[in-house]
């Protein structure tokens, strides 16, 4: 019988802390391989579609907002140095860094969640969301540059652009000029641009629902923490939370090239 | 049964602080995905779209998530059982997309009638 039998966090059905710890990685794991296979479903539907329509994609991809994402992804790659941080100051037994960590961290996944808030709603105040809203904004301007010449269009969206108060958003103005006198090969289909846009937000939105879920995990950390239940030999509840948000952190790291990178450098490449 | 990477020792009853992490090797870390994200963003930006620019990103995003494998989730001091769970997540997905993928992408060789 070894030391760790008297632990008082040890699960009676356990022979040893080792023995549960271990079970408990591994637990978590499988967990995070069904994880996996959940967003391999919605990435191999994605490059399905990119590989059929590389142009939308790369179109559409271009008008969404990289300087959020790009803060983002600093703030979620922070949020998982701190919960690493976090299982070292609770396996030295440092309840006040483990509690620090664990708030930062959590602030750290709020702030990702407002800047994807402020990020969305600006989607939606341009009118970049598929449905009614996107083909009304591209009805308006395709159908005002339809009796013009293509000089006449782009002078016209081009005065538009400098007023105070444009009358169209950019990547309709875009999206009708590229569509204005284009053959078939060239044209950009706006159908496919919608697709594109389903995509993102499906995808950033289950991403979303998993930070706030860990979010909350990781609120429960720091009232057990708080309540002293998270002695070092309890470290793997910890663990436990932070595989998962290392994990979500991890498809995050996927999402910004796929989503909000296909596109980066159009505008000087068009 | 004792965890067999988590020896006893007599100041360290249950083995608990033999993997702590420390903190200069967890900011390397941090500073090295840190920096891929970055190169990932200026790079992408300035070479813009391409063939090219899609396998590099996922390389690059493949690198990081390697990189938070091994040292943020531990799995260079995981059980041979949690590493064999982790790569079997990868090999199962990576059965899903040649199985959809041979579909998807060898509809147009079919010769109809």
């Amino acid at each position: 019988m070894s030391a760790s039998t008297h632990s008082p966090v040890l699960k009676h059905h356990f022979e040893d802390l080792g023995q549960q710890h271990a079970c408990e990685r591994l637990g978590i794991w499988m967990f995070l391989a069904t994880e996996i296979l959940f967003f391999g479903g919605v990435f191999g539907a994605y490059t399905v579609y990119r590989l059929w329509y590389p142009s939308e994609f790369v179109f559409a991809s271009a008008y969404l907002n990289r300087t959020i994402a790009t803060v983002n992804t600093v703030f979620l790659i922070t949020s998982s140095l701190t919960i690493t941080l976090a299982i070292r100051s609770a396996k030295l037994g440092d309840r006040a860094a483990l509690i620090r960590y664990l708030l930062v961290t959590a602030a750290l996944g709020s702030a990702f969640m407002v800047m994807k808030g402020f990020e969305y709603k600006a989607d939606f105040h341009e009118q970049y969301v598929p449905g009614g809203l996107f083909q009304d904004e591209y009805a308006k301007a395709a159908g005002k540059i339809a009796p013009m010449t293509q000089t006449e269009a782009e002078a016209y969206f081009k005065k538009d652009s400098e007023s105070g108060h444009p009358t169209h958003e950019a990547w309709a103005k875009d999206l009708a000029l590229r569509n204005h006198d284009a053959s078939g090969a060239s044209a950009i289909d706006p159908g496919k641009v919608q697709l594109f846009l389903c995509f993102y937000y499906i995808m950033t939105g289950i991403h979303g629902i998993h930070i706030i879920v860990g979010i909350g995990c990781i609120l429960w950390l720091v009232w057990e923490a708080w309540r002293g239940t998270i002695p070092p030999e309890n470290y793997s509840t910890v663990e436990v939370v932070s595989l998962y948000w290392h994990l979500v952190d991890a498809i995050w790291l996927f999402l910004m090239p796929l989503l909000y990178l296909a596109g980066a450098g159009y505008g000087a490449h068009h | 049964m004792s965890d067999p990477t988590t020896p006893a020792t007599h100041d360290d009853p249950h083995g608990i602080r033999k993997d702590v992490d420390s903190p200069s090797l967890l900011l390397r870390v941090f500073a090295a995905v840190l920096g891929l994200a970055l190169a990932n963003v200026v790079l992408s930006t300035n070479i813009g779209p391409s063939q090219f620019t899609l396998p590099m990103q996922l390389l690059i995003g493949s690198v990081q998530a390697g990189i938070v494998a091994y040292y943020f989730m531990h799995l260079r001091h995981g059980d041979k059982v949690v590493i064999l769970t982790a790569l079997s997540s990868l090999f199962w997905m990576g059965i899903l997309f040649v199985l959809f993928m041979g579909d998807y992408l060898t509809r147009h060789l079919v010769v109809s009638g």
